[in-house]
């Protein structure tokens, strides 16, 4: 029991950052229909800007982040401003090679601005607890706690303000919205900047975890995509759901089954939910 | 036109003065970005050191002539594509006949395949795959000891601490890490011990919780890690916060800066790295000392253990041309590596076989040393049992 409880937790930790992978990536889709590769590789860039503002410029920790998430507010301006909004109106493969186009390009300065080596961020969350058998190191405890307060914030802006409105309404009928009075201009800057800060806080938590190296953005986009297609495209409860379900599938699936293929059994998992619910497991029919 | 004259006059004294000094282009091809550059990268480093440390010595003597060595490096990737096609571009575009670096087992084994049809020589370094030097490829010598070699001693010092249930955790698709932990086993077996169970990762994955709580579960005397070094960091970090208080032993061959950039020291400590006698600070000879402090110097990092299998090519590839008479005439140079006794300038302790380093496979062979992780250093603490001879006749069986 104990070891469940155990690959539990360590697969919390991996699935809190596949949920706020997820929960930009199916903003973005849900409300503009645009899916954004480059979310992984942007998600590394705030990865890299903390690891450099801490280590090579000595700031504390909490103050890298504070930088690394107004950085990632306004990337995520200037991406919708420069890159998806000119092709708005165009047909979707355009939107899909710019997104494309993007990923290359990010993942290409990240190169040059950080180099090639494998990066660490380092913190002081040393101390590990023990509740009854089952360990929590504090610094997973901490990146748990963090993504379950992101996704409370997220869930609140969403569905308690104005602009949460907004974006809802955008999704559901963007022609009706616009008659409502909704600014259908600022919803999308809104959305990417949103977005991008949850991958720049994914980035920072999978760079203190575990580490940040090109290459890694690419391996988790694919992840978030497959969160969302398992919880349900545009759906934050499923973007939540989903992200669990994959990171403790994998801790699960690696402790119990063979970690040789613990990838694969997370994305058989992902089939076979598809195979009985298509529209994934909180998707609308 | 009084300067001219006299200008012309110099340059032509100059001339015939330098007439038969001329450039060797020597090659590399290694790991120089990716997960495997934190052997790569070194290697390159090292030779380029060395041929530099040639160069400012006279260069390399071939009867009238001197050359000095100019070095040409590829980025290889560890991938065996990129390195068949970074080999190809040395020898057909740029000309080289002595190539140099590999660090790791897929890359060299793909150039391996073919090597033996140029007309080349391949000087291999850090890769420990054991088929490498049982293909009878008469142009290709190996610095580094296969992984069995190792792993055989490692088995045996371990059964010696006691230790009869090992859990395993290791990069095992990778099969230089696989034979020495068959070799480990091998021996562990014999004193009594055994293997109780196998977890594999890929050597990209971080994140080895999920098979160090099987492990757990499992309640070894020891665990063992082989792996390249920013896994087996992450599995060390990871032991310690899963609460896995048992002896961790390890194949990794890290350097102190390399484990840092992942784990605390406090979190490394008491760990064991079975390995061949590599360069530590703590451990090396007057050449290591030096070695260490130029290579920090020049790179402004401390080179990694395994780096100066690089560099002891490039010494021994300059007594073998000088020996052999020639830059022309690979096969002799090749010839000559395999009659050479061990240079005085290298920096590994390799145990000659018939006073030769490498022996008839091309094969040279380093005591096994077991080294302790104590108050953030690599510390050696003894000697591992090293037969070459017998390894080397042994290696000779193998088809």
């Amino acid at each position: 029991m104990i070891e469940i409880l155990q690959q539990i937790i360590n697969g919390m930790a991996i699935g809190g950052v596949y949920v706020l992978i997820a929960l930009g990536l199916t903003t973005v889709f849900g409300i503009l229909g645009i899916a954004h590769f480059a979310h992984g590789s942007v998600s590394m860039f705030g990865g890299y800007l903390t690891f450099f503002l801490v280590s090579a410029q000595g700031l504390p920790l909490a103050a890298a982040i504070v930088i690394a998430l107004a950085t990632g507010f306004v990337l995520g301006l200037l991406i919708e401003l420069l890159a998806y909004r000119p092709v708005r109106n165009a047909s979707h493969i355009n939107a899909f090679i710019v997104a494309l186009g993007l990923t290359m390009m990010v993942e290409g300065l990240n190169l040059e601005f950080f180099g090639h080596e494998q990066v660490v961020i380092p913190t002081d969350f040393d101390r590990v607890f023990n509740l009854g058998g089952v360990t929590i190191p504090e610094l997973r405890l901490y990146v748990i706690l963090a993504a379950a307060l992101l996704i409370a914030a997220m869930t609140l802006f969403v569905e308690k303000t104005k602009t949460g409105q907004a974006i809802r309404a955008v999704a559901e009928n963007r022609d009706a919205a616009i008659l409502m009075g909704v600014n259908v201009n600022t919803i999308p800057l809104v959305v990417f900047a949103i977005s991008t800060m949850l991958g720049v806080c994914a980035g920072i938590m999978v760079g203190a975890l575990f580490a940040i190296a090109p290459g890694i953005g690419e391996g988790l986009v694919i992840k978030g995509f497959a969160v969302l297609i398992l919880g349900g495209l545009g759906s934050i409860p499923g973007a939540v759901i989903g992200g669990l379900v994959l990171g403790i599938t994998e801790a699960l699936a690696a402790g119990f089954l063979s970690s040789a293929y613990k990838d694969v059994i997370a994305f058989v998992v992902m089939i076979t939910v598809l195979l009985v619910r298509p529209q994934g497991l909180m998707g609308k029919a | 036109m009084k300067l001219l004259t006299m200008t012309t006059a110099l340059a032509l004294a100059g001339g015939a003065a330098l007439a038969a000094e001329k450039t060797l282009d020597i090659g590399v091809s290694d790991a120089l970005t990716g997960g495997a550059a934190v052997y790569g990268l070194p290697q390159a480093n090292a030779v380029q050191m060395a041929a530099e440390e040639i160069n400012a010595a006279g260069g390399i003597t071939v009867g009238d002539d001197t050359y000095m060595l100019n070095v040409i490096a590829y980025d290889d990737k560890a991938n065996p594509t990129e390195a068949s096609n970074a080999v190809r571009k040395l020898l057909d575009r740029d000309g080289v006949r002595f190539i140099l670096g590999f660090c790791c087992s897929g890359a060299t084994g793909a150039v391996a395949s073919f090597i033996a049809n140029e007309d080349a020589v391949m000087l291999v370094g850090n890769a420990a795959e054991r088929s490498i030097t049982t293909r009878e490829i008469p142009n290709l010598v190996r610095t580094r000891p296969p992984a069995d070699y190792t792993g055989a001693a490692a088995g045996t010092f371990v059964a010696e601490k006691g230790h009869k249930r090992v859990a395993v955790l290791g990069a095992l698709d990778v099969g230089f890490y696989a034979s020495y932990v068959d070799a480990f086993e091998k021996e562990l077996n014999a004193a009594g011990g055994e293997i109780i169970t196998r977890e594999a990762f890929g050597l990209r994955d971080r994140d080895m919780t999920p098979q160090l709580t099987k492990i757990r579960e499992q309640d070894p005397d020891a665990i063992l890690v082989v792996g390249y070094v920013e896994p087996a960091a992450f599995i060390y970090r990871q032991a310690v916060e899963l609460g896995i208080d048992v002896p961790r032993y390890g194949f990794t061959s890290g350097s102190e800066e390399q484990f840092l950039r992942v784990a605390t020291s406090e979190q490394m400590e008491g760990v064991w790295d079975l390995r061949p006698t590599e360069l530590t600070l703590l451990s090396a000879s007057e050449n290591g000392i030096a070695y260490h402090a130029n290579y920090t110097e020049k790179f402004g990092i401390a080179p990694s253990p395994s780096s100066p299998y690089a560099y002891d090519q490039t010494y021994a590839l300059k007594d073998a041309i000088e020996a052999a008479g020639t830059v022309e005439d690979t096969a002799a140079v090749a010839a000559a590596l395999r009659e050479l006794p061990v240079p005085d300038e290298v920096v590994m302790q390799y145990l000659p076989v018939d006073g030769k380093m490498f022996d008839v496979n091309g094969q040279a062979y380093t005591s096994n040393g077991a080294f302790q992780w104590q108050s953030g250093n690599w510390v050696f603490v003894q000697d591992l049992p090293s037969d070459a001879a017998a390894y080397s006749a042994f290696l000779s069986t193998i088809d």
